[in-house]
């Protein structure tokens, strides 16, 4: 008879194999392809921004877990996606600190300090974005970013261009095929709009984000501008222009889909999603911002929990088996 | 281990493993010399015990602990009482252990005592309790829960396990023959029996209702029986029994059947057993034999680190020895080899959302465990239903953090009962 020490421990004994390292792995690759567009198209300060944004989330990460004598936390690549998407929605002319400052207040004010993975009530790359975008507002006008660049195309942001010269001037300066092949100016990883939704099917399929919410928010993104543009089509744009210019694909596939600030039942997050892009072209057609995506989406973060409140009732709850 | 599949759109589907059509007979493992017994009660050592060490037992003898004692375990062969310990539980639940030497070679099998029944459940109760496959009789033969329904479990709750399905199979006239005892003895008119959908049974009987149930997990489960086939929901915190059903394996039943038609009891219990490359065996074992006599049976060898996972892979337990005996409810027994181990974390929940997906009594599962991670018991389950648990595991079977989420909810049960338990003394 032998005596081996055997494992003991708790049901069940299986597992589906998946773990945080490989969902979060699933999410980088899938913004390679706006990623690497971005690259070719702006260069190699690009590769700089993307780099530095990534490692530079890392090491704060690090930085937090040394100095409050917590585990290591950074092999889960989650401070990783923070800094990628981050990187991805600066422009490529983002001077070095700049970067660092923004992913700094991702990582250590929008993550560490609620507690690490999970327990961040905002999405912490919008946390980042929108201490930039209010602090230093002039690295953020993507016209003046990319004055020494030579285009093919029109070389104005779409959103900003819309906002200040009117529907009728931008009509024909934007063809929806050029939007989506990423023939516009904006930030490294938000332009190529067709790589962002192979990207975003891509998690959809593998089910490392939720399609309910992409797809709600992409029909509110349609239906609100449709909406207005009907109302009153002097003034406003159409749904092509909102869809595939700014932040809005990234923030579909990449930003109202983080885990820890979107709700998981499935009513909450259609209207989640929704409400998400309705207030984004609430901002763009009457707020004072070109691109309101990062403000709309961190004020769906917050009513996140509320919403989230509805919910099936369970097995054995409620008054049908009083 | 079924891993997930690249494309999961949808929540993965765990389906329950078919008996092979024409299954071999099981293989046969001799009595042990050595056989270890599990009675549930407690070792008292203020009161004076009835059974010691050094006595000697006759084969279908009762044993019990105390005088006023309920519980009893029945000897499977005649012999002598070589130790009596304690047992502990995961939970930290004791009960009690007897050793019991076999005395007789182990190629004579000797007439199990016979008993003096009479028609009634009580009589069945007071010898049948431990028949292979563990027949509810405590519940059947209480005054206090009242049932209504009967329902014999040929479809296994767990997966991989087959042995109530090949049971069904072999001994489909034993099983119907065990209906009617049970009716006559506890004069309950519903007798349904759950057959998977995929499984053909040798025939019907006018007797039993069938249940053709589903053949992805947890339709097996009992809650998920009363809702898809009884149209009963059951209420959070209450057991089927709370509701009038009670659950009997076909084992059970067809044991009835042999004890009934031969006045002793049956000691010959049948196991799934599934080795490391998933290789299924099926073994008949004497109750109370260690483990390990089964393992060198089918040369399965155990390594350090190794997992032997008693139940399914999903509702089990593990066991820490090889000398674990087989037990009267006991039907499949998983070797996990260390290699495929999963391993669990301590990483909070991140909310990505799988479990409330697959969760199939719709238990807010990311919301429950941060307040089960705070000890908050009460708070759980009155806001976060975690009385309406089922218990399929299916949820830490998904987590992304690797949550043990299902030991969360287990634990958080049995510490709100002792809550509960606690308020109702101080009260009185």
């Amino acid at each position: 008879m032998t005596n081996n020490k055997l494992t003991v421990s708790h049901a069940p004994f299986w597992h589906d194999g998946d773990s945080l390292f490989k969902m979060n792995l699933n999410i980088m690759i899938a913004t390679l392809p706006a990623v690497i567009f971005g690259i070719i198209q702006f260069g190699a300060p690009a590769v700089g921004v993307i780099a530095l944004s990534l490692s530079s989330a890392m090491l704060w990460e690090l930085i937090l877990n040394v100095v409050s004598k917590q585990k290591i936390s950074i092999g889960d690549l989650d401070a990783a996606v923070i800094g990628l998407v981050f990187g991805m929605m600066l422009p490529a002319t983002s001077p070095w600190w700049l970067v660092i400052t923004g992913t700094l207040v991702a990582v250590v004010i929008g993550k560490m300090i609620f507690g690490g993975i999970g327990a961040n009530p905002f999405n912490p790359v919008l946390i980042g974005m929108a201490f930039l975008m209010l602090s230093w507002k002039i690295f953020f006008n993507f016209d003046a970013a990319y004055v020494n660049y030579e285009f093919n195309f029109t070389a104005l942001a779409p959103l900003a261009a819309l906002k200040s010269q009117g529907v009728s001037a931008v009509a024909d300066l934007f063809p929806i095929s050029d939007l989506i092949m990423g023939k516009q100016v904006g930030a490294i990883g938000s332009t190529f709009g067709l790589g962002l939704i192979v990207g975003g099917i891509y998690l959809i399929l593998r089910g490392y984000i939720r399609w309910e919410i992409p797809v709600s928010f992409i029909v509110g993104i349609i239906v609100t501008a449709l909406a207005f543009s009907m109302a009153n089509p002097d003034t406003y744009a159409g749904p092509a222009i909102h869809l595939f210019s700014g932040y809005t694909l990234i923030g579909a596939f990449f930003l109202a889909t983080e885990n820890s600030s979107s709700p998981v039942n499935r009513l909450p997050m259609l209207i989640y999603g929704f409400c998400a892009a309705a207030m984004i072209i609430l901002m763009r057609n009457i707020g004072a911002y070109a691109d309101g995506t990062i403000l709309a989406i961190l004020l769906l973060n917050l009513v996140n929990p509320l919403i989230d409140k509805i919910r099936p009732k369970a097995l054995g709850k409620g008054a049908n088996n009083a | 281990m079924i891993k997930r599949s690249f494309f999961t759109l949808t929540k993965p589907r765990l389906l329950y493993d078919l008996v092979e059509p024409d299954p071999k007979e099981p293989e046969s493992i001799p009595i042990p010399s050595d056989l270890t017994l599990v009675l549930d009660e407690p070792i008292d050592s203020t009161r004076q015990a009835l059974i010691k060490e050094g006595d000697s037992v006759e084969k279908g003898e009762k044993l019990r602990l105390y005088n006023q004692s309920t519980d009893y375990t029945i000897s499977p062969v005649t012999g002598t009482i070589s130790a009596i310990d304690t047992y502990l539980d995961d939970f930290g639940n004791t009960s009690t252990c007897l050793v019991i030497k076999n005395s007789q070679s182990q190629t004579t099998d000797t007439n199990s005592m016979t008993y003096d029944l009479k028609d009634d459940i009580a009589s069945a109760d007071e010898y049948f309790r431990t028949l292979p496959g563990a027949p509810p009789l405590k519940i059947l033969a209480s005054n206090t829960v009242k049932i209504n329904t009967i329902i014999i479990t040929c479809a296994d709750m767990d997966l991989l396990s087959t042995t109530h399905q090949y049971i069904t199979l072999k001994f489909w006239d034993k099983i119907k023959e065990g209906a009617k005892i049970l009716k006559k003895l506890t004069r309950i008119p519903k007798l349904c029996i759950t057959v998977p959908e995929n499984l053909n049974i040798p025939g019907e009987s006018d007797l039993i209702q069938v249940f053709k149930t589903s053949m992805e997990y947890p339709s097996n489960l009992p809650a998920m029986i009363l809702k898809n086939h009884l149209s009963m929901i059951l209420p959070a915190g209450k057991t089927p029994e709370d509701m009038g059903v009670s659950f009997i394996s076909a084992e059970a039943v067809v044991s009835l059947a042999t004890a009934y038609k031969t006045k002793s009891a049956g000691f010959e219990k049948i196991l799934t057993i599934i080795g490391k490359q998933g290789t299924k065996y099926r073994a008949k074992a004497t109750i109370g034999t260690p483990l390990h006599k089964i393992f060198n049976a089918f040369s399965i060898h155990i390594n350090d680190q190794d997992r032997i996972v008693i139940g399914g892979p999903m509702k089990g337990f593990a066991t820490y020895t090889h000398n674990h005996p087989v037990q009267p409810d006991m039907d499949t027994v998983i070797i996990q080899d260390r290699d495929i181990i999963p391993e669990v974390s301590d990483t909070p929940c991140v909310n990505c959302g799988k479990c409330i997906r697959i969760c199939p009594a719709n238990v807010p599962v990311n919301i429950l465990v941060r307040y089960l991670e705070a000890d908050q018991y009460e708070e759980a389950a009155d806001k976060y239903d975690l009385e309406s648990c089922i218990e399929c595991g299916l949820c830490a079977y998904v987590c992304t953090a690797k949550i043990p989420l299902y030991q969360y909810i287990k634990l958080g049960k049995y510490e709100l009962f002792k809550l509960r338990a606690l308020e109702t003394a101080n009260d009185e």
